[in-house]
């Protein structure tokens, strides 16, 4: 999970605004007291309505997404993303789970989340992941590179394809890497391009993650019961 | 009796004249096919009686095919009810001498699903009690033949007979009674044919439905296999038809058919007010019975998991209370317990074990435990195991060994298998290593990492630097002999 480690993003000469949307009081408390001076946690919420008023009221600038929350319609994270759909362009959604279950990090990131991390992560890496979010990149977990690769395929994209079906050559190798445990920086130096490229490179997957309608995507999560 | 003691099952024989049903019976018996094929001729001649003997055993008895299948499909019934969930319950004749309903009705262990489904054997009717007169006692029966074969009773023999073949010993007396009727009748006595008659219809109904009684108590009303339940209703309604008719005749006293068809009508309209009436209660009943199943369905289910998490979580944490002054002991039993509530929640119960991922994620989670770092493992695709899939399995323990003893912190493995191709990659944070470094009475990286992938056809290399290690494996494809690697 060190992946988010590293030099990392600049960081934000203002401390970024956050909300932490967590259905147990402990974790919230106990990821508030993780968290960077340079985070400002502006509102706390338990369930779904909650969440939804809140970001509303408070326009953060990162929310820390609990994937499984109760109230609502019963569709958890999803539903808060979906009910701050108009929001989405200036508030960036970290999903966080203590689930690795494949449908939790695909459905949530397929809502509009920019990132996936798990519950265990650390209060540097957490730290970490918010500032990226934050400054508009994606945050993926080993985890979660290796979900795209399993639902894209391991083959790179013939000249034929649909471009949101497959992923390039670099896009798999940067996904490779994450996947095998490298942080953006050791991407980049590994294979010789700037962070700055990787980050692209993963916004892009991030993106296609979102919009493919890919046939092998919708197959891949019916297997695990996603649909 | 003792030559009785491995008395072949009565089938009907493929050495055969007719259907092979004299040679089965010689055989059986033990005596020359001849003497019976000439018994059975002379009897024919007595009024037809052997005829009617040999159709009767043709009919009933089995061929030695359809013998031997039945009795290779009797035991451990392959087909388990869909919701196992129903007590074991016995129902098939063949075990009739078995107490009915032995197990404990609620498996609440792992096994608890696949043990009723043993213990139960389907699709048991009344047809099944011929093919049941044609198996052979086992040693324990002491050797006693069936019926047929005549053998004076004894005390045992009786009692044991009586609870496996009660319903054609019963048979067999009521037949017995109706040839005794007819010789009376036959020798000029009197028999009051028009009382006898109606009275034994109404014991015939009432023992057809009340045997029905016993056999649905003895499913516990439970069994919803549909054909039992129509031979059921069937034979309910004939039950029925024959004591209303026995009945009828009796009370009305006349032979008259007129009389007997008008009452006859009264009684059907006077029945069908009867079942429009407590219809509304019966199912009331039926939804009752039903309602309290799903309950206990539920409560079984809840008990298991109940149980489940007293045996994991609520032993974890009470130990993570006694050692909480150990911050190595508490990460690693929380570890090793969220492993295992991960995987008892999320895994796909029909996952094949034998799968390389699960058996990298197994070796993952034993070097977990082993030395208390956590190891996450990625993986993408999936093949079945060889023997040189065991060797990059052991390879890669060998790393993930390695990296969580001098990466000091989390480890990294990566699996990916594409069109037949394994890689595996073991990254841990540590301060490195310069391979040359290493002396070489070291056997850990060598001889267990790169000499053992070279061994079996694959691939290792390391690259080392200040901010970490990382090991890669790699496994060509089977048939295809491409060598090349990553390395």
């Amino acid at each position: 999970m060190n992946n988010v480690q590293g030099t990392g993003p600049v960081r934000p000469a203002q401390p970024v605004r956050v909300v932490i949307v967590d259905d147990h009081a402990i974790f919230r408390s106990g990821l508030k007291a993780d968290l960077d001076a340079n985070i400002q946690v502006v509102g706390e919420a338990a369930t779904v309505e909650q969440a939804i008023a809140v970001i509303a009221h408070e326009r953060p600038e990162v929310v820390l997404l609990d994937v499984h929350l109760p109230g609502g319609l019963g569709g958890g994270g999803r539903e808060v993303i979906a009910g701050s759909a108009t929001l989405l362009g200036s508030t960036k959604f970290l999903a966080l789970s203590v689930s690795d279950a494949a449908e939790d990090v695909v459905a949530v990131i397929r809502a509009g989340a920019r990132g996936y991390v798990t519950k265990t992560i650390s209060g540097a890496e957490i730290t970490d992941a918010v500032f990226r979010v934050a400054g508009g990149d994606a945050v993926f977990s080993p985890r979660l590179a290796g979900f795209v690769l399993d639902a894209f395929g391991t083959a790179p994209a013939d000249i034929a394809d649909d471009e949101l079906d497959r992923l390039s050559a670099r896009e798999l190798e940067v996904m490779r890497l994450i996947a095998r445990g490298y942080s953006y920086k050791e991407v980049a130096k590994e294979l010789f391009i700037s962070i700055k490229t990787v980050e692209t490179h993963v916004s892009a997957v991030l993106r296609k993650l979102q919009l493919s309608s890919r046939h092998e995507l919708t197959k891949w999560a019916a297997e695990r019961r996603l649909l | 009796m003792s030559t009785a003691l491995t008395r072949p099952p009565l089938v009907r024989s493929s050495d055969r004249i007719i259907a092979g049903v004299c040679s089965g019976l010689a055989a059986h018996l033990g005596w020359p096919v001849k003497n019976v094929r000439i018994g059975m001729a002379l009897a024919t001649l007595a009024g037809g009686a052997g005829l009617a003997f040999y159709g009767w055993l043709w009919i009933m008895v089995p061929t030695a095919d359809e013998s031997a299948r039945r009795n290779a499909r009797r035991p451990a019934s392959p087909i388990a009810p869909a919701v196992s969930l129903v007590p074991p319950v016995r129902i098939d004749p063949a075990f009739g001498a078995a107490p009915p309903a032995g197990a404990p009705p609620w498996g609440m262990s792992d096994a608890g699903a696949a043990a009723p489904a043993a213990a139960y054997a389907p699709g048991a009717g009344p047809a099944n009690s011929y093919g049941t007169a044609a198996v052979p006692p086992g040693p324990s029966a002491g050797g006693y033949g069936p019926p047929l074969a005549g053998h004076a009773g004894r005390p045992p023999w009786f009692r044991f007979r009586s609870m496996r073949y009660g319903k054609e010993i019963l048979l067999g007396a009521g037949l017995l009674l109706v040839a005794g009727i007819l010789i009376a009748q036959l020798l000029g006595v009197d028999v009051p044919l028009g009382t006898l008659i109606p009275a034994a219809a109404v014991l015939g109904g009432a023992a057809i439905a009340w045997m029905q009684l016993d056999e649905t108590r003895r499913a516990g009303l439970l069994d919803k296999t549909k054909a039992d339940q129509a031979g059921g209703w069937a034979r309910l309604a004939a039950g029925l038809a024959l004591v209303v008719a026995g009945v009828l005749v009796m009370v009305s006293g006349s032979g008259s058919w007129e009389q007997t068809w008008l009452a006859l009508l009264a009684s059907v309209a006077v029945l069908g007010g009867v079942v429009l009436v407590l219809l509304p209660w019966a199912l009331k009943f039926w939804r009752d019975l039903e309602a309290e199943r799903a309950g206990r369905v539920r409560e079984t289910e809840r008990a298991e998991i109940a149980a489940h998490l007293h045996d994991s979580v609520l032993q974890t944490l009470a130990l993570i209370q006694r050692r909480a002054g150990n911050e190595h002991d508490v990460v690693r039993l929380a570890r090793a317990q969220e492993r295992e509530l991960r995987g008892w929640l999320f895994q796909d119960p029909g996952r094949d074990v034998g799968q390389l991922s699960e058996r990298i994620k197994a070796t993952a989670a034993e070097v977990e435990d082993f030395l208390g770092n956590a190891v996450e493992v990625v993986s993408v695709g999936d093949t079945a195991m060889t023997e040189a899939h065991e060797a990059l399995v052991q390879a890669s323990r060998e790393a993930m060994l390695n990296a969580s003893r001098h990466g000091g912190g989390s480890v990294s493995v990566y699996l990916e298998v594409s069109d037949g191709r394994a890689e595996v990659y073991v990254k841990d944070r540590g301060p490195g290593f310069e391979l040359n470094d290493v002396p070489e009475d070291r056997l850990g990286v060598r001889e267990s990492i790169i000499g053992r992938m070279k061994r079996h056809g694959g691939t290792a290399s390391i690259t080392s630097t200040p901010d970490g290690t990382e090991v890669r494996l790699g496994l060509p494809a089977l048939q295809t002999d491409n060598a090349e690697g990553k390395s």
